[in-house]
């Protein structure tokens, strides 16, 4: 936890010391100015915030913002919709973005720490690959990536949502900017005059050197994984697999013939949103963001 | 295609650099291997990097190499009649670059770019330009209440697409919404464009302005004192220190930006149900989606991909270039 | 690499497996100890209920039913699903997607497994809509009998006669927009490609046709140009509301009663009740307007059939189920009443005479006799091998007419050029 917490504090410092130091008073202008930034972005959730407080009668008949009476009635409907469908799409979600960014992560650090420290033959068309592969959209892919995992016959299986987000190159190619900077030559060369074996190596010296930059892959992939929509919508047909954002989908193309469910999708909605926001809060001093910058340096 | 796979910075942001932020920032491209150390160990070593990057290798080929393949492979072929009757029976055959052809001729993909490009043009300078906007205000001293406006414009990027999409649609439309008095038809010509590129606007600015607010914090402090002292104001200071020094992060997220553009689907394709101004080819890709699944034209589909493929490909090495030069002149 | 193999390992095993059970009992068929399971998509809801009804009395043919996504996601996965082999045993369709399915080689031929009487269960134009060449590639499940759906409370307060003629429709327009400024009397909405169809029918137009091989398409011919003359005529005037129907807004509108007819079929009080459940009870059904005073023939709009897939292992048993869902008295009345559903049997329909009026007609009693009469003067139709590109370029080339100001008739032609120019290259004759 010390590497955690003491590796972003060098160079996120926190409130500047002028900040503190300062004996004028506030300044206004740019106080106005992002808390009118902060409004623009708060607005819709707080408008499904409060819709999703509303019986199906008040959603789109009283006024906007205020809270209405069914929200405990939502919650139960929600919950209890399609025999407890909602909470398993919840269960769903944790563990497609759960275990695929922990396995993820694991597979971007391996290799983004072998690109960055080791030459071998071929490293330079890996790279390139990996670049073209951030460039490809998921549409273009998710068919063939279908009809390939049909063949094998993984289609509609957990395995066909978890496996194709495995790989992730702008993770890879983050972690190799995280090793080549925090992972000094020197350090491994010392351990391997010690006679620790290139994995060791890796696991106890270069792993802890690296994990505030792997939290930061960890969270963005997570993120992705959480609020992927076409790969589920494309692999999965049994709805008892579906993550939340394809569950929410349902709900809300089902709502237009059925208004009944749109206050469910609506609740749904502001339910599905506060585990990553809980997440983001939490994990956000953590975040490396700023070692992103390094990579179109060259 | 070298350029585009530069070596990484020996050192980031003053993390170990010794220099100040200006050389840590704009150190000149080494393609040799940093500070000199024999990276290039021998055969057992080299074993070792492939071992390392074998996992990621085997996935990689499984899931975007051979899919991409199998698309070019598909972009060759299309149904076609075969068997009697009325009806008949449609099969796939070899149709050679028929997909091609029908792609590159069809107006409703040209149309749909000049779409695309309209909502980028909008989208991507609003999100960059607002991220820089908060990321400096961020940044300037004795501001109020910065670490609620940092969560709270960070706050979209954990709502996922489909829901944000959603969640916008119903504040477009005149009943459901509290904006509704405005009469501004949100989802009609032409302000339809700005209600879409806002979506991508939203979600976008606050990570974007995350990056570059802990680009601005890793800056020594002294800096801007030394700023300061000579007399600068804040605007000078933002204008003349810092945003040279977020050049690259946001060469980074202009990237990022763009190639979001590029791939722009989600927003309109769930707005679409709600208006008649959104049609089946509105973007490109949702052309490619429309040929996939819902007229059934595999082959067109994967023809128009691997076009919009290598023209992001194109563009995107275009923009690294040009930032690439940037930031080297700048050093 | 591990996985896989030892997935194909126990794929090989699960053969042998099967192969042997088939051997040990293949005379017997299935049997209640070892019963066929047979998946079924189906977008109608409740019909899970109905479903366990089978289950019960069948425990040799067992049926589980998923909702892949309503109408449009299921067919569009079906398609998927099917090059992948990965497709139920049984799928709901629409009508008019059946034709590409067949074509797509989605849909099975299961002549060989449907008996006399399943098809006797069904009129001859019914049963037209699931036969091509002599094959039978569906079982008709519920019909659209196109009818109008009207507000009586508000055509009575506004003193408007419930027109009988779209001449009368376009006079009551322009009447109710005069009487309340905030209503319509209806909305034209460019993606509603099956009402537009059953309309055109309705004037005359057959937007597809069958010659020996070759094939006829008149999406613009003159019947149908007139259609579109008569909306552009009263979107133009704002007689009527321009807008997709079924979103957010206009069930709010709905809702208020601002919108006072919904032309289209048999099925619309369901919809509307779960749109707008506050207003149950105030409406009423007509026979949809005529271009001729004292015609009666309509069109058909929405509607679906059950098929059986290509990738089914069981097409026999499929076949069983679905004859019994559709085509029996029992699974008729089941649609009828758990399913809400306007059956395409004609026992389903008249058991349907005898039923309660669905809650948002309350007041109309003899609601069910007269979509029974609407339902037997109805007009034949051939949907064409590319519906599904046809209804994509509707709603593409209206929406841009609305928005650009084209004007509707060019649209029209531009759908007929799109959908003969498809048909084309993928290799049909087309000779008009």
């Amino acid at each position: 936890m010390t590497t955690l917490q003491s590796a972003p504090r060098a160079t996120t410092t926190g409130p500047s010391p002028a900040r503190g130091r300062g004996r004028r008073s506030t300044r206004w202008l740019p106080t106005v100015v992002l808390l009118l930034g902060a409004a623009y972005c708060l607005v819709p959730v707080l408008w499904v915030l409060t819709a999703a407080t509303k019986s199906p009668g008040e959603l789109f008949t009283t006024v906007p913002f205020r809270p209405g009476t069914g929200f405990l009635d939502n919650l139960r409907g929600l919950f209890s919709y399609g025999g407890g469908e909602f909470g398993r799409w919840a269960l769903n979600s944790a563990l497609y973005a759960g275990a695929g960014s922990l396995l993820s992560t694991a597979m971007s650090a391996a290799a983004g720490y072998g690109l960055a420290k080791f030459a071998f033959r071929g490293r330079r068309v890996l790279l390139v690959a990996l670049f073209g592969g951030v460039l490809m959209p998921g549409i273009t892919l998710a068919v063939p990536q279908y009809l390939l995992l049909s063949a094998v016959g993984l289609a509609g299986t957990y395995w066909s949502v978890l496996l194709p987000l495995l790989v992730n190159p702008f993770g890879i190619y983050l972690c190799w900017v995280f090793a080549s900077s925090s992972v000094p030559d020197e350090t491994l060369e010392a351990a391997r005059l010690d006679g620790a074996g290139e994995l060791r190596t890796f696991w106890a010296i270069s792993v802890p050197m690296m994990l505030p930059g792997l939290v930061t892959v960890l969270l963005l992939q997570f993120i992705g994984i959480w609020n992927n929509f076409l790969l589920p919508f494309i692999m999965l047909s049994d709805q008892g697999r579906y993550p939340l954002t394809l569950g929410l989908y349902t709900l809300l193309a089902r709502g237009s013939g059925e208004s009944a469910l749109y206050s469910l999708a609506v609740t749904g909605a502001a339910v599905s949103v506060v585990p990553l926001v809980a997440l983001m809060l939490v994990l956000q001093r953590f975040w490396r963001v700023d070692l992103l910058s390094g990579g179109v340096k060259g | 295609m070298s350029d585009a796979a530069p070596s990484p910075p020996s050192a980031v942001l003053g993390e170990h650099g010794t220099g100040g932020p200006l050389r840590a920032r704009t150190a000149p491209s080494s393609r040799r291997p940093s500070g000199g150390h024999g990276r290039r160990g021998g055969g057992g070593r080299s074993l070792a990097g492939y071992g390392f990057v074998a996992p990621a290798v085997v996935f990689f080929v499984a899931f975007f190499v051979l899919p991409v393949l199998y698309a070019i492979y598909l972009s060759l072929r299309g149904a076609r009649l075969t068997g009697g009757g009325a009806l008949g029976i449609r099969r796939e055959t070899w149709v050679g670059l028929a997909n091609y052809r029908d792609a590159l001729t069809d107006p409703q993909l040209l149309a749909s770019l000049g779409r695309m490009l309209a909502i980028g043009v909008i989208a991507v300078p609003v999100t960059l330009g607002a991220a820089l906007l908060f990321a400096l205000l961020l940044d300037v001293p004795r501001v109020r209440a910065v670490r609620f406006s940092r969560t709270a414009i960070f706050l979209p990027y954990a709502v996922p697409g489909v829901v944000a999409s959603l969640l916008w649609g119903f504040l477009y439309l005149p009943r459901t919404s509290p904006f509704g008095f405005t009469g501004i038809g949100f989802l009609d010509e032409p302000a339809l464009f700005g209600s879409v590129a806002n979506i991508a606007v939203w979600s976008g600015v606050g990570f974007n302005m995350i990056v570059l607010f802990t680009a601005l914090q890793s800056v020594p402090r002294e800096v801007y004192e030394a700023a300061r002292i000579d007399g600068c104001g804040e605007w000078q200071i933002a204008l003349r220190i810092k945003i040279p020094l977020v050049v690259p992060a946001l060469a980074l997220t202009g990237l990022f930006s763009l190639i979001g553009a590029l791939q722009i689907y989600g927003e309109p394709q769930t707005l679409r149900p709600l208006t008649s101004s959104i049609s089946s080819t509105w973007v490109p890709l949702m052309k490619v989606y429309r040929d996939a699944f819902t007229t059934d034209d595999i082959g067109g589909a994967a023809a128009t991909s691997v076009v919009l493929a290598l023209g992001s490909l194109l563009l995107s090495l275009l923009v690294l270039k040009a930032a690439q030069r940037r930031t080297r002149s700048s050093s | 690499m591990r996985p896989r193999t030892r997935r194909a390992t126990v794929a090989a095993t699960a053969a042998l497996v099967l192969g042997a059970g088939f051997t040990a009992c293949g005379s017997s068929g299935p049997s209640a100890d070892d019963p066929v399971e047979l998946s079924y998509w189906s977008w109608a809801p409740n019909v899970e209920q109905v479903v366990e009804t089978w289950n019960a009395e069948h425990p040799e043919i067992q049926v589980t039913v998923t909702d892949a996504g309503g109408n449009t996601d299921t067919a569009t996965k079906l398609v998927t699903q099917t090059r992948a082999g990965n497709a139920p045993d049984m799928a709901q369709v629409e009508y008019p997607t059946l034709p590409s399915l067949v074509v797509g080689e989605v849909a099975a031929d299961i002549t060989e497994h449907v008996d006399d009487a399943t098809r006797d269960a069904f009129t001859d134009s019914t049963w037209a809509l699931t036969t091509f060449n002599d094959a039978v590639y569906g079982i008709p499940q519920d019909v659209g009998p196109m009818m109008m759906l009207y507000r009586a409370d508000r055509f009575e307060e506004l003193g408007v006669e419930v027109p009988t003629t779209w001449e009368e429709y376009a006079a009551a327009a322009a009447q109710v927009r005069a009487a309340d400024p905030t209503s319509y009397i209806g909305t034209f909405s460019v993606d509603q490609t099956g009402f537009f169809a059953g309309m055109a029918q309705q004037a005359g137009a057959q937007w597809w046709s069958v010659d020996g091989d070759a094939w006829s398409v008149g999406i613009d011919d003159e019947a149908s140009l007139a259609v579109a003359d008569y909306w552009q005529g009263l979107v133009d005037e704002d007689a009527v509301l321009q807008a997709p129907i079924l979103t957010p807004e206009w069930n709010a509108q709905v809702a208020d009663g601002e919108i006072l007819t919904w032309p289209s079929a048999v099925w619309s009080p369901g919809v509307i009740e779960d749109v707008a459940p506050e207003t149950a009870g105030e409406w009423a059904m007509a026979p949809l307007p005529q271009w001729t005073e004292g015609d009666s023939a309509v069109g058909l709009q929405g509607g679906s059939s059950s098929i059986v897939t290509t990738s089914s292992d069981h097409p026999e048993e499929a076949a069983q189920f679905l004859a019994w869902l559709n085509g029996s008295d029992e699974g008729a009345t089941a649609l009828l009443t758990t399913v809400n559903n306007y059956p395409a049997a004609t026992a389903g329909q008249e058991a349907a005479t005898s039923n309660e009026p669905p809650a948002l007609v309350a007041g109309q009693e003899d609601f069910y006799d007269l979509a029974a009469e609407v339902a037997a003067d109805t007009i034949p139709v051939t949907w064409g091998p590319n519906y599904n590109v046809t209804n994509a370029a509707f709603a593409d080339a209206l929406g841009a007419a609305v928005q650009g100001g084209g004007s509707y008739r060019e649209a029209l032609e531009q759908v007929q050029a799109t959908t003969v120019a498809d048909m084309e290259e993928t290799g049909y004759t087309v000779t008009r």
